[in-house]
């Protein structure tokens, strides 16, 4: 899968857990600082990435990831 | 040492010494009679007393020659190098040696009494049914079984008796003031027992009681404290114009800072201050710290209270009946409220205000938050929070009692058979209703609660590493305890386990952890009349304490092999490794998910306020001065080398297995 897809789908993730407008989310986006994520959401981010792409993160690696671009490296990554 | 009566010339000088009696013939001493050591004291019916030859430490550094001054006695027995003085009305004593009573205004014994013991207390449900009779060594066992085993109503009555029979020895018409008490700057003290070495000093009134304590671990009653009906044990501290009404203070507790109690008991190591408890029953290490946070109609364990907590047991109705659970190691954040009758399972967090009746038993270590005016429920959040591994283990650390005799059973272990049972059940919850639910659903139902269906997989997998870690922890040990070169079927034996206990369920009897069947064994004896005494029941209670251990790690056994599918007594080295290594890479995990947690504690954000007039670098030295660092802070080091040992230990069992 293509980066940028990747991308487009995490911000789509993103922008349905966090309740807000897609073109809001940033790629280089911080999910606490920048866009207020709580520490239950950031658990919901990465169930939510899981649902998404059809993959099981680990819970020790995923709590790692907190940009965008973060996910999106780390998906594409498990992906290919 | 013979008593005898005073003599003529000896009434004389005691007379000179502005002493007077009713009747000096009623008034016996034993030799050496010193008449100094008496001085302006009114004796009134019949006074004996032990020799008064010696001096008394009353305070630091303040010692006084003993002997009696400027007092009101009557009807009193005075043992040998006591210290009385300046108390108005001294009546119908017995008082052991060594005593110093002192700027006592009253002190009392009126009647038959028991000394608080027999006091009904109404804990959990204020609206009365849960009945605890307090007596001087109630344990949170029995107190636990006495408040919620109220549908065996032959038990209830049987152990009742039991507790009646020994109270009926308590029973006096005497007050008991025990060697090496310290009574000092007291208002009104009637009917109470003061047993060895406790100390109470400035109390404004008590009545119907009884202090426990031991040269070891004295009770410790402070200034301004007004208790009624009580009884306080070894170790406690109660203080600092602390009102209890009908209350229970186990060993090694804090009450103090103007907290009010009514209708409660307070098992070992808990601390309320500020606040109020009404209706609770507050087991073990349950800890009150603040103003404005009221519990009642409760049951609580390992348990903090965040400012402001409050819940509702009346609902304006039939009266205030209903009552609440919080499992072990829970906590509520500042102002949270729940709506009575709720349960929480073992160490959650509830934020926030619950206005439904909910019952999160099945699920530990959740987090139950407020969203939208609904109540949220994320299981297995709080499994890898730096608090909970903290607060456990914190607790052994803090155990106060230094009695010889500890009566409360107290099981620290995390992951206990009974977590772990309820993990298992959480995990069978989790995927039943993950399979039922909808894509599309954002959330689910449950029990008056709402969990987010995109999160029950990953709740679901967070209990899964406790499990794996619980069960594995046990293969782990029993290996380690075996020689080196043991063999591949001594080691197979090693891990063989009792069948007796594939259908154990677990029961946490207000901290001491054990088999419902255990349980259930102790309660026959006790219907059937086998166990007869007091003392017999705690001896009892005290055997099922100490078959945990073995019993839990059996059990562990037993549902790994369940787990796995595999006769664990004809396991081989390959599985055994596998295990091992799973257990390694479970620890791992969670300790990184703490330590990443704790993080947070020294990110950005929790920086804000920090270097106040200076710029980014000031706040961040500012913090560091204050707060350290991340790779500074004790228990981060603690957990790192903690993660290290895992895999040295994983290293050498691989070894050992390897050389099969």
């Amino acid at each position: 899968m293509e980066k940028a897809d990747v991308r487009e789908r995490v911000k789509s993730v993103v922008a349905k857990v966090l309740k807000m407008d897609i073109n809001q989310v940033a790629n280089d986006a911080n999910f606490i600082f920048d866009l207020g994520a709580d520490s239950m959401q950031s658990l919901e981010l990465v169930a939510g990435f899981e649902e998404e792409f059809g993959i099981e993160m680990d819970e020790d690696k995923a709590l790692r990831i907190q940009t965008v671009e973060d996910a999106v490296q780390f998906i594409a990554g498990y992906l290919n | 040492m013979k008593i005898r009566q005073l003599s003529r010339s000896e009434i004389d000088l005691l007379r000179i010494n502005g002493c007077s009696a009713d009747d000096w013939s009623q008034v016996a001493i034993t030799e050496p009679v010193i008449p100094e050591r008496y001085r302006n004291v009114r004796f009134s019916g019949t006074v004996t007393i032990s020799k008064q030859d010696g001096t008394i430490e009353i305070d630091k550094s303040i010692v006084r020659p003993c002997g009696i001054y400027d007092s009101f006695v009557k009807d009193c027995q005075i043992g040998e190098n006591v210290f009385i003085s300046s108390v108005k009305n001294l009546v119908n004593q017995r008082i052991g040696n060594n005593v110093v009573i002192e700027n006592v205004a009253e002190l009392v014994n009126e009647g038959e009494t028991t000394f608080g013991n027999g006091t009904e207390v109404e804990a959990l449900n204020e609206g009365g049914g849960r009945t605890i009779l307090i007596f001087d060594c109630l344990t949170s066992q029995l107190a636990y079984l006495l408040a919620n085993y109220r549908n065996d109503i032959k038990f209830i009555k049987v152990l009742e008796q039991i507790i009646r029979d020994y109270i009926r020895t308590k029973k006096s018409t005497v007050g008991i003031v025990e060697t090496g008490v310290r009574i000092r700057h007291c208002q009104i003290i009637r009917n109470v027992c003061f047993r060895q070495y406790s100390i109470t000093i400035g109390a404004a009134f008590l009545q119907e009681g009884t202090i426990q304590g031991c040269s070891a671990d004295p009770a410790i009653i402070g200034e301004g404290v007004v208790a009624k009906h009580f009884i306080i044990l070894s170790g406690s501290h109660v203080d600092d114009g602390a009102i209890l009404d009908r209350c229970f203070v186990g060993q090694g507790v804090k009450i103090g800072k103007q907290y009010s109690a009514e209708n409660s008991v307070f098992f070992a190591n808990c601390e309320a201050f500020h606040g109020e408890a009404c209706s609770v029953f507050a087991g073990p290490y349950t800890v009150t710290h603040h103003k404005s946070t009221l519990l009642i109609a409760g049951m609580f364990s390992f348990f903090n209270a965040g400012s402001g907590t409050n819940q509702s047991n009346h609902m304006y109705k039939l009266g205030p009946l209903h009552q609440g659970i919080l499992e072990r190691g829970s906590k509520t954040g500042s102002f949270s409220y729940l709506l009575w009758p709720s349960k929480i399972g073992a160490y959650s967090v509830v934020t926030g205000k619950h206005f439904s009746n909910i019952d999160a038993g099945d699920f530990p270590f959740s987090y139950i938050t407020e969203e939208n005016g609904k109540s949220l429920l994320t299981p297995a959040m709080n499994l890898f929070t730096v608090g909970t591994r903290r607060d456990t283990d914190k607790w052994p650390k803090r155990d106060r009692r230094k009695d010889p005799n500890t009566l409360d059973l107290i099981r620290f272990d995390l992951l206990s058979p009974f977590i772990v049972e309820k993990v298992l059940t959480g995990i069978d919850v989790l995927t039943k209703l993950g399979e039922s639910a909808q894509r599309t659903q954002e959330v689910i139902n449950y029990k008056g609660l709402q969990i987010k269906r995109l999160l029950i997989k990953s709740c679901a997998r967070y209990y899964e590493m406790a499990l794996k870690i619980a069960l594995s922890e046990e293969v782990v040990h029993r290996l380690e305890r075996l020689p080196a070169n043991t063999m591949l079927n001594e080691i197979q034996k090693s891990l063989t386990f009792d069948d007796k206990v594939k259908n154990e369920s677990w029961r946490d009897i207000s901290g001491m952890i054990a088999t419902n069947s255990s349980i259930q064994k102790f309660m026959d004896e006790i219907r059937a009349g086998k166990i007869s005494t007091v003392n017999s029941t705690l001896e009892h209670l005290k055997a099922i304490h100490q078959e945990y251990e073995k019993t839990a790690g059996d059990w562990f056994l037993c549902k790994l092999e369940q787990r796995l599918g595999i006769e664990i007594s004809q396991i081989l080295p390959g599985q055994l490794i596998q295990i091992i290594s799973d257990w390694k890479e479970n620890r791992l995990k969670l300790n990184n998910m703490i330590l990443k947690d704790a993080e947070k504690e020294f990110d950005f954000n929790s920086q804000i306020g920090y270097g106040l007039d200076g710029d980014t670098e000031t706040r961040q030295l500012d913090f560091e001065s204050v707060r350290g660092t991340f790779d500074n802070n004790t228990f981060v080091c603690d957990l790192k080398q903690e993660s290290e040992s895992v895999v040295v230990r994983a290293e050498k069992l691989f070894a050992k297995l390897n050389e099969l």
